[in-house]
């Protein structure tokens, strides 16, 4: 039944995108940290989680942990360039940030195999199942991560820690002016928002079991953007909600190709044109995408509310 | 004695001496006034006070602490805190979450103590939300408080300042501006509170204000800027004769 096994492909990159969609909301949405940078802690999840694990010889739960712990580390080394960059300047050093990781696999060869990729990543339990039924497992595993971080954030968001985050993104003098520590605040986002990502990496890392740098080029942060866009942001639902209408539009296209008189490269670029076309629409006349922010209620004592 | 003493402070733009060699006192638990003609440097003063803008020169010692150099969010740790002329609402934040979001030192901001410590946090959630649903009331904003802070009126603004302000709790509070816009029942209301507050819990206000009439209800000292000197000190009364200030400034009026 090769529909289902589409299906549980399809369901399982829905899953390993709207981690990315929660984290890059969790920068945009939530902090107003404008990152167009994000696929740099996809890619750093999955080389340093499948790295470690083939290189380094470490366990794959160790491989999981090195590449969230890793690409953290890299949202607080880009976060430090906040502090003197306006938000806008910061988002442009992102971008060049993004490549400069994705250069790195593809330049140093001694460690991450170049062009070549690093190939034959091993599965977590992979052993326990048959081939047939492998991606069934590692579609509830992603599926159990999508919930646990999306509890997770939730937390966070609902928490002083969020209300802090949120009013950065709104006002940051006000924030200065009311003794918040908004470097520190900012820098501690990009640190969880590091760590989910680079989950999303390892997870995608070692489901494909083959990673290039081919894999994380600037067009994938792209579509997270596009997910966000079109999800809404300031809310962890809206992200999955995008990841799950993007990735749907972005996979499945790929099999009209043959009802359709097009070559597969111009069906490549023609499903860009219309996820941008759907990017400049969202934007014009539901800028605040499909779910919108939710305001924060309260509940209060009776003795206020007579 | 909580005192802010600032001496020969400058500040320029470009050529503008925004802040002339400025040196002024406000004592602890009292209620200073600051008049100037528009430009004068008022809130160029408070801007520097508050670590907003850098300093070209001078000092300022707050506690007997220098605090000019440090980082606003540090000054405020310190118990200073100031309010902004032009009200900062945060947009898609609700005027009861600004009042909590002013609350000092909560463990919750940190986001290890947000996901481990829940409890306690939700404890002093609760906590804040009290005073923060007192404090609304008195400023009148109660049936706001789940409306977005940017949906409010401008006076609206200014009076959630002051909410954040108060709910802040520092021990020097610079408020810019702190009743233009507001209608003067709650005004007159407000300058109230403020009284109450100094009284009662030895807060320090240093206050810019345009209207005489405010400064003649509530301040001890009047001090008056004007192209970034301190021209005038005094009672409100002793002020109102002085000839100089009533050429630069409130002949006008």
């Amino acid at each position: 039944m090769p529909v289902i096994y589409f299906l549980i492909y399809l369901l399982t990159m829905i899953g390993i995108y709207s981690l990315l969609a929660m984290s890059l909301n969790f920068q945009v949405g939530f902090t107003g940290l404008i990152n167009f940078g994000q696929v740099a802690f996809f890619c750093i999840g999955a080389y340093a989680s499948s790295l470690l694990v083939t290189k380094a010889g470490a366990p794959l739960i160790l491989g999981f942990v090195g590449g969230m712990a890793l690409s953290g580390l890299f949202g607080y080394i880009i976060s430090i360039p906040t502090k003197s960059l306006k938000a806008d300047y910061w988002a442009i050093a992102t971008l060049a940030g993004g490549e400069v990781v994705r250069l790195l696999a593809l330049n140093e060869g001694w460690l991450t195999e170049g062009p070549f990729g690093v190939m034959s990543i091993p599965q977590p339990l992979r052993w326990l199942f048959s081939k047939d039924s492998y991606p069934l497992f590692y579609l509830f595993l992603i599926a159990a991560c999508v919930l646990i971080i999306y509890f997770v954030l939730s937390l966070l968001t609902n928490s002083p820690f969020g209300r802090n985050l949120k009013a950065i993104r709104d006002e940051e003098d006000l924030c200065l002016s009311l003794g918040k520590n908004t470097r520190k605040l900012k820098l501690q986002a990009m640190v969880v928002a590091g760590m989910v990502a680079g989950l999303a990496g390892a997870l995608f890392a070692h489901y494909i079991t083959y990673i290039s740098p081919e894999n994380f080029k600037p067009i994938e942060t792209f579509l997270m953007w596009a997910m966000i866009i079109v999800g809404g942001r300031g809310n962890h639902l809206g992200a999955i909600l995008g990841a799950v209408v993007i990735q749907l539009f972005n996979v499945s296209t790929r099999f009209i190709g043959g009802y359709v008189p097009l070559g597969s490269d111009t069906m490549a670029a023609l499903r860009m044109v219309i996820i941008g076309l759907l990017i400049v629409l969202f934007l014009l006349y539901a800028p605040e995408g499909l779910i919108r922010e939710r305001k924060k209620v309260y509940h209060l004592k009776r003795k206020h509310i007579e | 004695m909580l005192t802010l003493t600032i001496r020969d402070l400058q500040k320029n733009f470009g050529s503008l001496r925004a802040l002339d060699r400025v040196s002024l006192e406000v004592q602890g638990n009292s209620i200073v006034g600051l008049i100037g003609p528009n430009g004068s440097g008022k809130t160029t003063l408070f801007n520097v006070v508050s670590g907003f803008y850098e300093k070209d020169g001078g000092e300022i010692y707050f506690k007997g602490e220098r605090i000019d150099g440090l980082r606003p969010d540090q000054i405020v740790k310190k118990g200073l805190s100031r309010t902004f002329q032009v009200c900062k609402a945060p947009e898609k934040l609700t005027v009861l979450e600004n009042m909590m979001l002013a609350a000092k030192s909560q463990i919750g901001e940190d986001p290890f103590s947000a996901l481990f410590r829940r409890p306690r946090v939700s404890m002093l959630e609760k906590a804040n939300l009290d005073r923060a649903m007192d404090l609304l009331e008195v400023l009148q904003l109660v049936d706001l408080r789940n409306e977005y802070a940017g949906d409010l009126s401008g006076g609206q603004k200014k009076l959630l300042s002051l909410g954040r302000a108060f709910m802040l709790d520092p021990d020097l509070i610079l408020l810019d501006e702190p009743t233009a816009g507001v209608n003067l029942t709650l005004a007159t209301q407000l300058l109230k509170v403020i009284r109450e507050l100094q009284k009662k819990e030895g807060k320090t206000f240093f206050i810019i204000e345009h209207s005489m009439k405010v400064i003649s209800d509530i301040c001890d000292k009047v001090l008056v800027l004007n192209f970034g000197k301190i021209m005038a000190e005094g009672t409100p009364e002793e002020i109102r004769k002085d000839e100089q200030v009533l050429k630069a400034y409130l002949s006008g009026a």
